[in-house]
């Protein structure tokens, strides 16, 4: 049986364990100064920056490096320049399709994904219902289990419902990996916009559905931004479902491509690091863009669970 | 009221969309069938078959050559060619044989046949050959290689190709060291110390000691011990003393003379790094020769066979026979095995190992002129079909040999070169590994 969730009486289960207002007395006689943001020496915050920095950005620079100089050079800078490999990968080695899969999967499962986490975290969030603790349990568990696990029984559930070789199977795949993350993410999301917002939407004529949409929707938007990102970015990357479920060359994505450019005795560095670009630009320009909903939405989903 | 019914416009549009692209990405799939131990049909030799290239994408142009070819000869048959990445193809195999959706040929390495002819998944070839135009015409020693492979007695793949052991060094640096050619194993070593200048990181010699370091090893370590025979009666000989001392003695190159990052290196990073810097030898197979061409032209590097010992002899262990086999669940046998037939005879065959630079399996093919002119490819089929050289079969028909020779020994061996083991302890634990599944594979075999 399932009720509802009154939450506009009870407190929230962050305010039990509110944090205590910022100590604001001096410190004492003796007691060590605590600097403040504006006194800490700019290199000191700086130079630390720049050493992570450059261990994270040289790899991408050697990347980029092997992508656009010519085969057999030795330079260390990319000059000169050349779009060879970008070209090769793209046409002759069909990065062109593979990307338009990867596309399609990634935006698929974004929707999918969101959509359905979004109508259960809904559902974890306002309404108890007998199972849910249990529920909760089984989503949290379902993130210790491998794919790799799941792929034979994967493959014959798929095969009995003639989805080898369909992108749907992937997407369906991918999606059902997700969900669990991602419902409960969500319903830390959904927790956290006031229950009486919907109760006055209710008394003004919405019911339960517009209600969700009107109100609590544009609310969520750095969670389902975040979600969402996610989803698609793990899709994107993503390697094994793709590998197994997919046979036909102009079904396969770009991870499964970018493992066909290194052979069994021969690689072709600057094919692969051209791959490795193309692959990588989408994930980036994504994150660009959503970065600042993205570091809300963790944070707020983050915060009461 | 006008937003609500606005949302139901909204609502009943998101839901045609969904359901529209629910049945596009459902569409065009297929039931997978085809799984290991399915008996298929021999069909009608036209229409469409599939072919998993094992070795998809650096060989994706020669295949799709090939099958061009092919369809062109073949105006009935239509072959649909998909591309597996070598370092996952054992694993879709294995999943396609447990799920079905196994293609109607496939490329198979000998390192996998044991595996997966232990399904039933790949149809026996002698009477197909012998009623072939293959028949006489493939090389022996890799009919027999591929034979032995199977575990079965039987032939389970047309053998296509061969690689070799190649010692890469480079001449200009060679040349500028005053060093010989590195021919012998005491040359090999005197090379290595003498080109590794560490302060300006130069390195004699670069060492695999990641992925797929346990068969160059084993190379090495036959090569010097001159131990001709992987087994005396049921016991493998990998941990005779002469061969501990060997390893321990080729283990020793690692940082003395070599890049401390080597304990890492699978093939891409050896190869990387000996292509576009300062190393002196690298131990690879034919396959990466194109590479070196394209990174260092031909001037500047030979491959030789690996050393010999002093007095010339030359020892080297067997290296995996590439094949195409007959999947056993195929509905199209007749049109599948046109396709084997014509891929291995000898247009195909010397089209598609000139391009990858191995050693054609047709004997035709390998006496075609392109073999004479490449030097590296010569001399390594010079060394395997002259007699001049002992091969050590390595057991590539115990169903196990994939695991044991790597995942279970790789970390293994990177222990011996870090010093956190002895060569002996190493050997000693393979050779218990290798005697057990021995035993076991003779005993299923009664």
């Amino acid at each position: 049986m399932t009720t509802e969730t009154t939450l506009t009486a009870a407190p929230s289960p962050g305010a039990a364990h509110a944090a205590p207002p910022p100590d604001r007395t001096p410190p004492a006689a003796g007691r060590r100064h605590r600097r403040s943001w504006d006194e800490i020496p700019r290199w000191q915050i700086y130079l630390p920056l720049g050493i992570y920095l450059v261990f994270t950005l040289v790899p991408f620079y050697w990347i980029l490096l092997f992508a656009v100089r010519p085969a057999g050079s030795t330079s260390l800078v990319p000059w000169p320049m050349t779009t060879a490999h970008f070209e090769k990968v793209w046409t002759e080695r069909s990065f062109g399709v593979f990307f338009q899969n990867s596309l399609l999967i990634g935006v698929a499962v974004l929707v999918t994904t969101t959509v359905v986490a979004l109508a259960g975290g809904y559902a974890l969030a306002r309404f108890d219902f007998r199972i849910k603790k249990g529920f909760m349990l089984a989503l949290l568990c379902s993130q210790f289990v491998p794919g790799a696990l799941l792929l034979v029984p994967l493959f014959q559930i798929f095969a009995e419902l003639r989805m080898i070789n369909s992108i749907g199977s992937v997407i369906i795949a991918e999606t059902v990996f997700q969900l669990p993350l991602s419902m409960i993410l969500i319903s830390g999301f959904i927790r956290n916009v006031p229950y009486s917002l919907e109760e006055a939407a209710w008394v003004d004529g919405c019911n339960r559905f517009h209600a969700f949409r009107i109100v609590v929707l544009p609310l969520l938007r750095p969670g389902l931004v975040a979600v969402g990102s996610f989803a698609f970015v793990h899709a994107w990357n993503h390697f094994l479902f793709a590998l197994m479920f997919l046979s036909s060359q102009s079904k396969q994505t770009i991870p499964v491509g970018l493992n066909t450019l290194m052979g069994a005795d021969s690689v072709d560095l600057g094919a692969l690091a051209a791959g490795g670009v193309i692959a990588a630009v989408p994930v980036v320009i994504v994150f660009a863009f959503i970065q600042k909903w993205l570091v809300t939405g963790f944070s707020a989903g983050a915060v009461k669970g | 009221m006008t937003i609500f019914s606005g949302g139901r416009r909204r609502a009943a549009l998101a839901l045609a969309l969904s359901g529209v692209l629910a049945l596009t990405v459902a569409a065009c799939g297929d039931d997978g069938s085809g799984a290991g131990g399915d008996k298929g049909a021999e069909g009608s030799g036209k229409g469409k078959i599939t072919f998993w290239d094992n070795n998809g994408g650096v060989r994706t142009d020669i295949w799709k050559e090939i099958i061009a070819d092919f369809e062109k000869a073949h105006p009935d048959i239509d072959v649909e060619y998909v591309g597996v990445a070598s370092k996952e193809v054992q694993s879709k195999y294995d999943t396609a044989i447990q799920g079905g959706g196994l293609p109607d040929v496939g490329g198979v390495g000998a390192a996998m046949l044991a595996g997966i002819a232990a399904q039933n998944a790949l149809e026996p070839l002698d009477e197909r050959i012998e009623a072939s135009s293959l028949k006489g015409k493939l090389n022996k020693s890799m009919v027999e290689s591929v034979r032995s492979a199977g575990g079965q007695g039987e032939l389970f793949t047309v053998p296509t190709s061969a690689s070799n052991g190649v010692l890469y060094y480079r001449t200009d640096l060679f040349k500028a060291a005053g060093l010989a050619e590195p021919s012998t194993w005491s040359k090999f070593y005197e090379a290595a110390d003498k080109l590794t200048q560490k302060d300006k990181n130069r390195f004699g010699y670069t060492i695999r000691g990641g992925a797929g370091s346990i068969a160059q090893a084993l190379d090495a370590m036959y090569g010097q011990s001159g131990i001709k025979q992987f087994w005396n009666g049921d016991r493998t000989t990998v941990n005779d003393p002469k061969n501990v001392a060997a390893l321990q003695k080729y283990a020793g190159l690692f940082k003395k003379n070599t890049p401390a990052a080597d304990v890492n290196n699978d093939f891409t990073k050896m190869v990387a790094q000996w292509d576009s810097g300062e190393i002196g030898m690298l131990n690879h197979n034919l396959g990466s020769y194109q590479d070196h061409v394209k990174a260092l032209g031909t001037q500047k590097f030979r491959g030789i066979p690996n050393p010999t010992l002093d007095d010339g002899t030359r020892v080297q262990v067997s290296n995996p026979v590439d094949g195409l086999g007959l999947f056993s669940s195929s509905k199209n046998k007749a049109a599948a095995w046109k396709f084997i037939e014509f891929a291995a005879s000898h247009e195909s065959n010397s089209k598609w190992n000139r391009s990858a630079g191995a050693i054609p399996a047709n004997t035709e093919a390998a006496k075609d002129p392109w073999i004479q002119e490449t030097e590296t490819t010569r001399l390594a089929a010079d060394v395997l079909f002259s007699g001049k050289a002992t091969i050590v079969e390595l057991p590539y028909y115990l169903p196990d040999w994939n695991t044991i020779s790597k995942a279970d020994n790789e970390a293994e061996f990177q222990k011996v070169l870090l010093g956190r083991s002895t060569a002996e302890q190493f050997l000693d634990a393979l050779a218990e590994q290798l005697n057990t599944a021995q035993a076991e594979w003779k005993q299923q075999n009664k």
